[in-house]
């Protein structure tokens, strides 16, 4: 079967073109030794797979995302390149052309969003570009589909592309570079010739994962000149050579059509969206609305629906099913308060989080996205962060998991990981109800005050682990905040789906099987005791649990085995504390729960614990989701050991204090 | 009131920025509008070939040889 690879800058329709391109696509697990997915569709109708690669603005990359292309392009030898571009920024996207075409395999070149550059009053003569660079291309629309059938031809027609090398004239003294190193690899190394002369062009262009590749396979004619390259300038002079080339290209092959009518929208819409007063609010009340949209006027309603179902008319058939069947009590148990409850009580959040990913599909499918990051970049900047990181932060506050991975768009991985590790701080909208338990219990006169004051104190919290994380991993250096502003786009309903549904889905498959995991396990705590299965749980392990580790909490307030057993089990989802508690002081009423848990601990004890709940370690969701986006198993148990002993010491602490105070 | 610079030197800007920067096209001797300046040093919004890009100030001084 014939591979077309798809290789474009961002911002340039590449994934709408690949959606249109294709009937269905899936992810194929990661690229080898990146946590990127590799995607990949069938073409409609056809024979040919077609492989979509990362989006970058050249084969050097800066983040482990874009190594993938380079390393793709070396290793793989697809039957066809399609190059993507954003016709009214040719300019720039001809960098990454040039790259691609000097690997002389076939190529087209896919000129999308021609009617952005229409409007800018400019035209190109296909056939000047056609004969410069030496492969055919094709006018797209991708969002209005004009285009594309022509592009699917193109890629079942890959056989009949000539494989012509772009020949750029380099300075005699490269060009000579290339040549000696070429030929001492195609005499020692047995590489073909073309692929020699792209190594030897990437290696001297100093493309990092071409070095990597390089000292790995201790390439001897390359390395040994690396000095000698470095010394003499010769990446800046390729760079310098390739602008020279495109500015001829474009001179020649522009010609302007009619008036321009120079993106107009966005100018308009930036001079309000990017103001420096106008700006910052209108991103409040973007947020807010979103906020409103996912969590109070649709998310949850829905979310409630679904958990009234599961736990509703789904628990009880099954557990009348169970009975019928005649299942043992345990078995039973196990299904209906083990997996319906458990991975229900999760599973209702579906529609909450795909609201929330629905609205940011829609800001990133407009073009806003880019716009939010640099309003608040500088704010970001003061905990060593960048503007990128602000929006999955806020949104953590819904939810830590759809938190964790909106932070994919941070392009430098230490970035991305400490937003991570720093998301669980922020107090997701599951820790509410066991908040607003504790202070109707204990701060009856200042609830929202207190509930207000723990917010700001995951915050503050947060900040601070970033500023420490900022001076271990020296996140500085090397900081890049250099953000392209896209043409503001109608968001298109199909895409704001695929946006959606590759958001959500993966919280659903992946993290649906640690979460099933961790429930059998906690049910099995709280429903089995040294007697063996236990109805009442005040003798189940979890109980045990809770009496053994009551002396270490003793120094911060709440020893009791009650509340200590159920924030074991809110490791499971936050929301299981308030129920556990319920289970734990035998009673199905919140009002005597709250009149039950008064003269268990003093004020001070009760604030240490809501700091206790507010930090102490992430849902399984979210841990699950840690696992999945750092790739390692590590960072997600140094997450949960971290934030318990930040818990700790943050709780002790305020324990302390307030007992000086009150 | 688009005021326009020319692009001095990449001098000061670290690695990884000025590889971005010529991943979108910028050079010395470009020319840059700025569009949108925020107070305090805040970022810079500047248009160059059609685009859009946001910097930092730091960056921009340094573009522009001011620091």
């Amino acid at each position: 079967m014939a591979t077309v690879a798809l290789i474009g800058n961002p911002n340039t329709g590449k994934m709408t073109l690949f959606n249109s391109l294709t009937n269905k696509y899936e992810y194929v697990g990661n690229w080898a030794g990146v946590t990127v997915e590799k995607k990949q569709g069938q073409l409609k109708d056809a024979d040919v797979t077609l492989v979509d690669l990362p989006g970058v603005y050249s084969l050097d990359p800066l983040t482990k995302d874009e190594s993938v292309v380079a390393t793709y392009l070396m290793q793989n030898q697809p039957d066809l390149i399609l190059n993507i571009t954003n016709a009214s920024q040719l300019q720039r996207n001809l960098l990454l052309t040039i790259e691609a075409l000097e690997l002389a395999r076939p190529t087209v070149l896919v000129l999308n969003m021609v009617d952005d550059l229409r409007r800018t009053g400019y035209d190109y003569d296909l056939a000047i570009l056609q004969q410069r660079l030496g492969c055919a291309i094709i006018e797209t629309n991708a969002r209005s589909k004009k285009g594309v059938a022509d592009v699917r031809k193109a890629a079942i027609e890959y056989r009949q592309r000539p494989t012509k090398r772009l020949a750029i004239n380099y300075p005699p003294m490269i060009e000579q570079a290339i040549r000696q190193a070429e030929e001492a690899l195609v005499a020692d190394y047995h590489y073909s010739a073309t692929t020699a002369h792209w190594l030897a062009i990437q290696f001297i262009n100093q493309n990092k994962a071409i070095r990597k590749y390089a000292t790995d396979k201790n390439l001897q004619p390359l390395l040994s000149q690396q000095r000698y390259y470095d010394q003499q300038g010769f990446a800046d002079r390729i760079f310098a050579a390739r602008q020279n080339f495109i500015e001829q290209t474009i001179k020649a092959a522009r010609k302007p059509v009619g008036n321009s009518h120079d993106h107009h929208l966005t100018s308009r819409v930036d001079r309000v969206v990017t103001h420096p007063v106008w700006g910052p609010l209108i991103f409040a009340l973007i947020f807010f609305i979103m906020f409103k949209l996912s969590f109070d006027w649709v998310g949850t309603p829905l979310s409630d629906m679904l958990d009234g179902f599961l736990s509703g008319p789904v628990s009880t058939t099954a557990n009348h099913l169970l009975i019928q069947a005649g299942a043992l009590p345990a078995l039973r148990s196990l299904v209906v308060n083990g997996t319906i409850a458990g991975v229900g009580g999760v599973l209702a959040f579906i529609p909450q989080i795909f609201m929330l990913f629905a609205c940011i599909s829609i800001l990133e499918d407009s073009g806003y996205m880019a716009r939010a990051a640099l309003v608040t970049d500088r704010l970001m900047q003061l905990i060593g962060l960048n503007g990128k990181a602000f929006i999955p932060l806020i949104i953590g506050f819904g939810c830590n998991v759809t938190g964790i991975m909106a932070a994919r768009t941070i392009e430098q991985p230490k970035e991305r990981l400490v937003t991570t590790l720093i998301m669980p701080f922020m107090s997701c909208s599951a820790r509410l109800p066991i908040y607003s338990l504790v202070v109707a219990a204990f701060f009856p006169r200042h609830q929202a005050l207190i509930v207000l004051s723990v917010y700001f104190l995951g915050i503050a919290v947060a900040l601070l682990v970033a500023k420490c994380y900022q001076v271990a991993f020296h996140v500085r250096q090397g900081s890049v905040f250099v953000i392209e502003l896209p043409e503001y786009h109608l968001p298109r309903p199909d895409i704001i789906w695929h946006g959606t549904w590759d958001k959500g889905k993966g919280f659903i498959h992946k993290a649906g099987t640690i979460i099933f995991a961790g429930t059998v396990l906690i049910w099995f705590l709280s429903s089995f005791g040294t007697s063996g299965f236990v109805t009442d749980s005040t003798r189940s392990f979890a109980a045990d649990l809770g009496r053994w580790l009551m002396p270490l909490f003793r120094p911060v307030g709440f020893a009791h085995w009650q509340v200590i057993s159920a924030l074991f089990t809110g490791i499971l989802a936050k929301e299981v504390i308030t129920s556990s508690m319920m289970v734990m002081f035998h009673t199905s009423s919140k009002a005597f729960l709250i009149a039950a848990l008064g003269p268990f601990m003093s004020p001070a004890g009760a604030y240490a614990l809501l700091v206790f709940i507010l930090l102490y370690a992430p849902c399984f969701a979210t841990m699950a989701t840690i696992k999945q986006e750092t790739g390692s198993t590590w960072w997600m148990i140094y997450s949960m050991f971290s934030s318990l002993g930040i818990a700790y010491l943050v709780a002790f602490l305020t324990y302390h204090i307030a007992l000086l105070i009150v | 009131m688009q005021q326009e610079y020319i692009l001095q030197s990449f001098k000061g800007v670290n690695e990884p920025t000025i590889s971005r920067l010529h991943n979108l096209g910028l050079c010395v001797g470009c020319r840059m509008q700025v569009i949108q300046r925020y107070p305090f040093h805040g970022p810079v919004i500047i248009e160059a070939h059609h685009q859009r890009i946001g910097l930092r100030y730091r960056v921009f001084a340094r573009l522009l040889a001011e620091e």
